[in-house]
């Protein structure tokens, strides 16, 4: 009898551990996470330093991850022996309003660098077709991480006569790789565009 | 297992437990294979050649009771052929009494052997000499160790018709460090798919993923069975024995059944066995890996228990020609057993933890589709660093806790009631390399309860089966903080299922039908790339059959065939996913569509009763010829496999994002068929030499989309050889495998399409576009595997040595195909001590 009374008391825990666990049911969806790692709109903001109207040109993946393609909206056009200030607006658009993401960048600028591609001389200074292809030509970045290296959300440019060609930038992510010397094939793209430049 | 202590000149201190089935000609208890307990007791009296005496007592070990009239028999020479002792028979027998007690006299020494028979079991034969018998009967007052006899496991009910293959780990040369697929593809028609050198999925037949269920101790392991990348996370070191099911076993098992069941056992912990110690440890060069495994256990007369701890260290592996950047592997496991006799009642506490950490190739991961084009275009990764022990992203890190209970009722003699509870708990974590890259980019809880209960009947003489009642349950949550949307979305899942296996025996035929009832309900929720949450409903019912019929023609000759159907939903993945997911963006079933230009969209998510989806139904035929006569043993399995709804995925395109064309997958849906054949001829020259010769074909037809599928396991051929050495030094067993093979090109590969043309603009796809992959198929190859393996004493040494020719090659089945070589040669050795304490 005492054998039989501790099995029974065996199986009303086996029973009692089956009813506890395995009737539990939630209806939580995921929350919501705060999306790093899509970029959905680039805006290059080109502002003359001597004042006036700044040129504008933007490249926009209407879904993200999505199969929609990529849309380069218009080109780049400056006008002749001017300089600007080239500034960097990234946004998620798939938030809504849109998210910036400058500030995600700004916060781990030791593993971020811009880097830039033109059509040869398109521009007196930097002179020469940028720093994609050799990461020591010249480019005037006007801001630098902690460590002292280039970022490259803010630059300056002086257009040369007039032209027509392709401006490119590429933002490359260099945890544990950016160094001085570091270029634009070390570590992993986070966006390339390329758009024309027209210089009138 | 089966082991006899025997002490000389004592009365009852021998043990043996060793297991048994039916043989052909009587009635097979479907229920159970019942296992033989016999204490054996030797006298020796003098010199005299013929004056042996054994004594013994023989017990069931499952339902722990003395076994009267089991035939115990001297004999001379037996050999085994199948399932059956064939032996020439001293005339020496003796008859176990109501206490299963036995007692044979006047033995001369040269009768080597005893065949234990019952009606209702199998013949078992245990060797009084040879290898086992390690000190010379004419000594007095000496123990003699233990012997080691091999069995055959029960047969599961519903399955008996269906091809079953197992592999006994502690029997064979294994390297313990593979994969739970790596060791199952031992088997013939079994090979695998992997993504890398660590993660490795069990194809049976062409059918893998969540189309083969994997058992874990008669459960349904619960992981997350998705993808091509997630292996299920089985610690080898806590399995004894791999099973591996080739028909559809969806009637027995449930849904995933399709292609088969592959069923992973720990020690059974049988009562009465003696107390037992194993250490075991290995090292191989390719990796530099070590591991390290301790078993213990020990059966009492009506409790018994195991523990066993296991850990392995692998750093990054290498190619022929170059090492694969973040290839190591790390994994911790634990399993405890506990075994509880009570009068009828047999109660079976097991638990079982495994820890993981998995690094994936570092060179799979790109981040711009110019990188993709050069990566697949390159005949070395683009990212090679020296050896490093380091796993860095990508990784998975994986714990799974799984706790099972399991009561049998033996309410009579062939009949029982089993209860079974099993609970496990799946925790993974995957990282990539991106920004953020030490926040894990899939986070998942995934709880899987499982209920069972069956009822082992047997109605007449002629027939027995199984009812059963089974619920099962899956929790799966997202955790917060992997900064992307998730992958996987939430979901609860239950299913009630109901089922019903007869047999009947005429003579030599066996008759099994089968039926099974399941329902299934769904409840979803998931969030989309706007972070808006989406929801889902919905449930199904459905009904499988299984006919299945066996002829045993005669002593040699045996004939199986099974058509059987089996059912399956698409899984979470193939109906959700969305976005990237290491070098990949794919899109789930649900996830996509073509608008009116019949351009592919993905901006919304589907709603399952909208959709025009539908479950993926099988019909298999097996077929199985068995030939075995002295020298040869001949085996070919005949199959088809007709597929509706067959759910694959493949690639789509390249798509621009914001940093340049990717690659795109999505998930689509074929009506298939996949014809087939394994042969295994073996030979045995002599006692020394023996030779086995397999061959594996399977034709796999698309019947919607010109005949292509993607991802089907290309022709294979294998010889082996194995030479038994003669004993020397202390050495008291050796042998040597030789295994060469060669693993054909796969000509049914689909069109190629490379990256390069459709950045280019060369190429462009439409959904009339064939299927078709980023790179050809590889070249077949040629491989040579070796090993040696030694007994001295109670060590147990082997060297495998894998891929002999240190061969250059890349396998169809190995996504990693795209980045990167396979692993070149690899030295593996391995040392193992058992204990095994005299009674």
């Amino acid at each position: 009898m005492k054998n039989i009374f501790k099995l029974n008391y065996l199986l009303y825990t086996v029973l009692t551990l089956f009813i506890f666990t395995a009737c539990e049911e939630d209806e939580a969806a995921p929350e919501e996470e705060n999306e790093v790692e899509v970029f959905t709109d680039v805006k290059l903001v080109f502002t003359p330093t001597a004042g006036g109207a700044a040129v504008e040109a933007s490249a926009q993946d209407p879904d993200g991850a999505g199969v929609q393609e990529l849309q380069v909206l218009g080109a780049i056009n400056l006008a002749a022996n001017t300089s600007y200030t080239l500034t960097m607006v990234i946004e998620n658009c798939l938030e809504s309003p849109c998210e910036l993401m400058n500030e995600e960048i700004e916060e781990e600028d030791v593993e971020h660098q811009f880097f830039f591609a033109f059509t040869n001389d398109a521009f007196t200074s930097p002179a020469g077709n940028g720093n994609i292809d050799s990461a020591s030509d010249p480019i005037n970045y006007n801001d630098s991480d902690s460590n002292g290296h280039s970022l490259g959300l803010n630059t300056s440019w002086t257009t040369g006569s007039a032209s027509t060609g392709t401006f490119t930038v590429q933002l490359q992510h260099q945890p544990d790789v950016k160094t001085a010397t570091s270029g634009a094939t070390d570590g992993d793209t986070d966006f390339a565009l390329t758009f024309n430049l027209n210089i009138n | 297992m089966c082991s006899i202590n025997n002490t000389i000149r004592s009365a009852n201190d021998g043990i043996c437990m060793c297991n048994k089935q039916n043989s052909h000609n009587t009635i097979i208890k479907s229920c159970c294979i019942l296992y033989f307990l016999f204490l054996l007791s030797l006298d020796v009296q003098s010199q005299n050649p013929c004056d042996k005496i054994i004594s013994g007592k023989v017990f069931d070990t499952e339902t722990n009771k003395p076994l009267p009239d089991v035939i115990v028999r001297s004999i001379n020479n037996p050999k085994v052929i199948g399932n059956r002792v064939i032996y020439s028979s001293t005339d020496k027998f003796s008859i176990s009494d109501t206490n299963g007690k036995f007692l044979l006299e006047d033995l001369c020494l040269d009768e080597d052997s005893l065949v234990f028979s019952r009606i209702g079991y199998k013949d078992s034969l245990i060797s009084l000499e040879g290898d086992f018998w390690t000190v010379s009967l004419t000594e007095t007052s000496v123990e003699l160790e233990n012997v080691l006899i091999s069995d055959e496991r029960e047969i599961i009910s519903g399955t008996q018709t269906l091809s079953r293959q197992t592999i006994n780990l502690d029997d064979r040369v294994v390297d313990r460090t593979s994969s739970l697929a790596g060791i199952a593809s031992e088997i013939d028609g079994v090979t695998f798919i992997s993504t890398g050198s660590n993660v490795e999925r069990p194809v049976i037949h062409g059918l893998y993923g969540n189309r083969v269920l994997i058992l874990n101790n008669y459960i349904k392991h619960g992981f997350q069975n998705w993808g091509d990348d997630h292996a299920p996370e089985i610690n080898i070191a806590s399995v004894e024995r791999i099973s591996v099911l080739k028909g559809s076993s969806g009637v027995r098992f449930g849904p995933e059944a399709l292609g088969g069941a592959i069923i992973v056992e720990a020690d059974p912990m049988d009562l009465r066995k003696p107390y037992f110690l194993n250490v075991n440890s290995g090292y191989q060069t390719n990796g530099k890996g070590a591991n390290f495994s301790i078993k213990t256990g020990k059966g009492f007369d009506n409790f018994a228990f195991n523990l066993g701890l296991s850990y392995m260290k692998l750093g990054d592996r290498h190619a022929p020609s170059y090492s694969l950047t973040n290839s190591g592997k790390e994994e911790i496991g634990l399993n405890l057993g506990l075994h509880y006799h009570l009068n009828d009642f047999d109660i079976k506490l097991y638990y079982s933890y495994v820890d993981i950490n998995l690094a994936m190739l570092r060179s799979s991961i790109f981040h711009s589709g110019d990188a993709i084009s050069r990566a697949i275009s390159s005949d070395t990764p683009l990212f090679i660093r020296p050896f490093s022990y380091d796993i860095n992203e990508p990784n998975q890190l994986v714990n799974h806790h799984l706790t099972k209970v399991n009561i049998n009722w033996w309410y009579d003699e062939n009949e029982k009631i089993t209860f079974t509870f099993g609970r496990q708990l799946n925790k993974r974590k995957e990282f990539d390399v991106r920004r953020n890259a030490d926040r894990p980019i899939i986070d998942l809880d995934l709880t899987t309860t499982d209920l069972m209960l069956d009822w082992d009947h047997s109605f007449s003489e002629r027939s027995d089966g199984m009812i059963g009642f089974h619920f099962f349950n899956q929790d799966n949550d997202n955790n917060p903080g992997t900064s992307t949307t998730p992958y996987i979305p939430n979901y609860n899942t239950n299913r009630y299922s109901f089922f019903l296996i007869e047999n009947l025996k005429f003579g030599k035929n066996l008759f099994e039908v089968g039926a099974r009832f399941d329902y299934e309900d769904y409840n979803v929720r998931g969030r989309d790339i706007s972070q808006n949450i989406f929801r889902d409903e919905h449930s199904l019912n459905n009904v499988t059959f299984s006919v299945g019929y066996e002829n045993q023609v005669n002593e040699s000759f045996s004939f199986r065939s099974n058509l059987g159907s089996a059912w399956r939903t698409p899984n979470m993945s193939e109906l959700y996913s969305f976005g990237s997911h290491g070098f990949k963006n794919s899109f789930g079933l649900l996830r996509y569509y073509y608008n009116e230009d019949q351009e592919l969209r993905t901006d919304r998510v589907v709603i399952m009763r909208e959709s025009e989806l539908s479950s993926e139904k099988s019909l298999k035929l097996i077929n199985e010829l068995d030939y075995n006569s002295d020298k040869n043993d001949v085996k070919l399995t005949l199959f088809s496999n007709y597929i509706l709804n067959y759910v694959f995925e493949r690639p789509i395109g390249l798509y621009g994002t914001i940093r340049g064309p990717m690659p795109y997958f999505i998930f689509d849906q074929n009506d298939v068929l996949f014809i087939g054949s394994d042969l295994t001829f073996k030979r045995k020259f002599t006692n020394k030499f023996k030779t086995s010769l397999s061959l594996n074909y399977m034709w796999s037809n698309n019947l919607d989309n010109n005949g292509k599928l993607i991802n089907q396991p290309p022709v294979r051929i294998e010889k082996n050889f194995i030479f038994e050495i003669e004993s020397f030094w202390k050495v008291n067993f050796s042998e040597i495998s030789l295994t060469p093979s060669y693993i054909f090109h796969q000509f049914q590969a689909p069109i190629t399409i490379t990256p390069q043309s459709l950045i280019s603009g060369e190429n462009n796809i439409t959904p009339d576009t064939d299927i078709f992959d980023f790179k050809d198929a590889p070249e077949g190859y040629f491989l040579l595997d070796f090993s040696w393996k030694l007994n001295i004493n109670d060590f147990t040494a082997s060297i495998i040595v894998n891929n002999v020719l240190n061969k250059k090659y890349r396998n169809y089945l190995n996504y990693m195909r795209y980045f990167a070589d396979d692993m070149g040669r690899n030295f593996i050795f391995n040392l193992s001590y058992t204990f095994k304490k005299k009674n």
